[in-house]
């Protein structure tokens, strides 16, 4: 699904990534643990094309290496989830417009699909009720919480989260922790990069310790599955996404809606079920 | 996804209202004045296109040509030239004498030394100087003409002032055109900058270019079609304080405010995209 091949990045005179190899399959949860400045989050720019390796090559689902075109790389970034450690929700907007963004982003939904979509992302991460506040009315926690619902609410193939828990207190990271452990757990995969041990320890995470921009322990992985092996339902090409879409339909149209591995979001269900935060703690 | 579009570009005019107003009153002004040049092209190209249309050439007979030959010539310049009207010896004599006014002057005058004339009210496609120039000449050349005249310099005079005006009011548009696009083009900029934050999230999510910048392109259209109304408000103020002093001047007729309002609009389009295609490539990673 994401596969790094001596992926190096310089800026300057220093080297953020140093011939970086690893893979990770679908469904699975990958933390990347190190100190700061080791290169974490130029994992993650790399595979949202925010930054482009100096040598070596970058492959996430079909998007295979080299510099895409921006219609492309949008429709790559489209396919992922991403959470940061300081949210990045739009403030002039209510949480409800935040979750929303992603799903008008995606272009594919009628209007009148917004609500229940977007009511549902709400729903499971608790925050409902909170749908019409604005990001400044909300604790730190609800507002990582709401940020993880605008990160799931496409059904993402992959989930990226950047240090989720850093700007958190202990109580509202184990919620974000379990919250996104259930969201593994539901079949997305799960990458995660982050300072702290123990929220490596929180994840049944395969842990990859980072130091100076190389894996210095931890498995990088297996390469990817061969041709024609079946694949599981969070994937690129399951959720209907592919270059080929962009290119035969142009940018601005979208692929056919791909197969749910989830529930409906609509209708969405009248008492639904809390998530239970307290089946693992920290 | 368009009410979308509208809903943002409402939010980002809200939100940056000084910016917005200050670009409204910048782009009344240029599209005022070109307004205002506008109605100056219009009103006189409608007098020069009456005068125009008064453009005639009277041909004087030698007094010896009878009817037979008369009727002859008109018919062939009739083919030729156009509509042809008979002026008399005895017809000229009574207009010349409602012209003088005072018949005693003309007592002196014992015989009626005016020829009678054809006056031709030339084709539409003659009435350029160097068409009636030839024409002129050409119909000299009949052997019953004893001369003919149809105001040569006038008319060329006329004509050199409507090409004037004609070119004045390109070059001012044109220049007003250069304006419209740098102030739309820094307004937008501006506010694609002030909102820096919500282009870097909806990169980030995927957005593509032009999702995200449909609803800033909506905005400088609406700002442009804001203040091209407001000049055309300008415009009939003005016409309707000079209406009094100047008889006869009218306001853009209906199809040339919508032109006007239609190229505002493009251009903003325009403006909006060079600037959109730039900042975006900048902010979005």
């Amino acid at each position: 699904m994401i596969t790094f091949e001596q992926a190096s990045v310089r800026y300057g005179e220093r080297l953020a990534l140093d011939s970086l190899s690893w893979h990770m399959n679908e469904g699975e949860c990958v933390v990347f643990l190190g100190p700061s400045g080791a290169g974490k989050t130029t994992i993650l720019r790399l595979i949202t094309h925010e930054a482009q390796p100096t040598s070596g090559s970058v492959t996430v689902g079909t998007f295979v290496g080299g510099r895409l075109p921006r219609a492309h790389r949008a429709l790559l970034r489209r396919t992922l989830g991403i959470v940061y450690e300081d949210f990045r929700l739009l403030n002039d907007r209510t949480i409800f417009e935040n979750v929303a963004l992603p799903v008008r982003v995606a272009g594919k939904f009628a209007d009148e699909d917004v609500e229940p979509r977007v009511m549902f992302a709400l729903d499971e991460v608790g925050l409902k009720d909170k749908q019409n506040a604005f990001p400044d009315e909300l604790s730190a926690g609800e507002r990582q919480k709401a940020a993880i619902a605008r990160a799931i609410v496409n059904r993402p193939a992959v989930v990226l989260a950047d240090e989720p828990t850093g700007a958190l207190e202990k109580k509202s990271a184990e919620e974000v922790l379990a919250l996104l452990r259930r969201i593994h757990s539901e079949g997305a995969a799960l990458l995660l990069v982050t300072t702290r041990t123990e929220v490596a320890e929180a994840l049944p995470a395969r842990v990859l310790m980072l130091e100076d921009g190389r894996i210095v322990s931890g498995e990088p992985g297996m390469p990817a599955p061969p041709p024609g092996a079946e694949s599981a339902p969070w994937t690129v090409e399951a959720l209907g996404w592919s270059k080929e879409d962009e290119d035969t339909r142009g940018a601005e149209t979208v692929p056919p809606e791909p197969e749910r591995i989830v529930p409906e979001p609509a209708p969405v269900p009248p008492a639904a079920e809390p998530v239970d935060h307290s089946e693992r703690k920290l | 996804m368009h009410g979308y579009y509208f809903k943002e570009a409402s939010r980002s005019f809200k939100q940056h209202r000084g910016v917005a107003y200050a670009a409204i009153v910048v782009l009344t002004a240029a599209l005022a004045l070109t307004g205002m040049f506008l109605l100056l092209t219009y009103n006189a190209q409608e007098a020069l296109s009456m005068m125009g249309d008064r453009r005639e050439m009277i041909v004087y007979l030698k007094d010896e040509v009878d009817d037979a030959a008369r009727a002859l010539l008109t018919t062939k310049l009739q083919d030729l030239y156009g509509s042809v009207t008979y002026v008399s010896k005895a017809q000229a004599w009574e207009e010349m004498r409602q012209q003088v006014g005072d018949p005693s002057l003309l007592d002196a005058v014992q015989d009626n030394p005016l020829p009678a004339s054809l006056r031709i009210r030339l084709k539409p496609a003659l009435l350029m100087p160097d068409s009636m120039d030839a024409a002129a000449h050409q119909v000299a050349a009949f052997p019953e003409v004893e001369d003919v005249r149809y105001g040569a310099e006038w008319v060329r005079r006329l004509d050199q002032l409507s090409a004037g005006l004609r070119l004045g009011t390109l070059v001012i548009g044109c220049i007003v055109a250069l304006a419209v696009v740098f102030v739309l083009h820094n307004t937008i900029r501006l506010t694609v900058l002030a909102r820096r934050q919500q282009v870097e999230v909806m990169s980030r999510l995927g957005a593509t270019d032009g999702f995200i910048a449909w609803p800033f392109v909506l905005e400088a259209m609406f700002e442009a079609a804001l203040s091209a109304l407001l000049a055309l408000g300008l415009v009939f103020g003005l016409q309707q304080a000079l209406a009094p002093h100047l008889f006869g001047i009218a306001f853009l007729p209906p199809l040339w405010a919508a032109a006007f309002m239609a190229a505002a609009v493009a251009l903003a389009w325009f403006a909006a995209w060079l600037a959109l295609s730039r900042v975006l490539r900048a902010i979005g990673p």
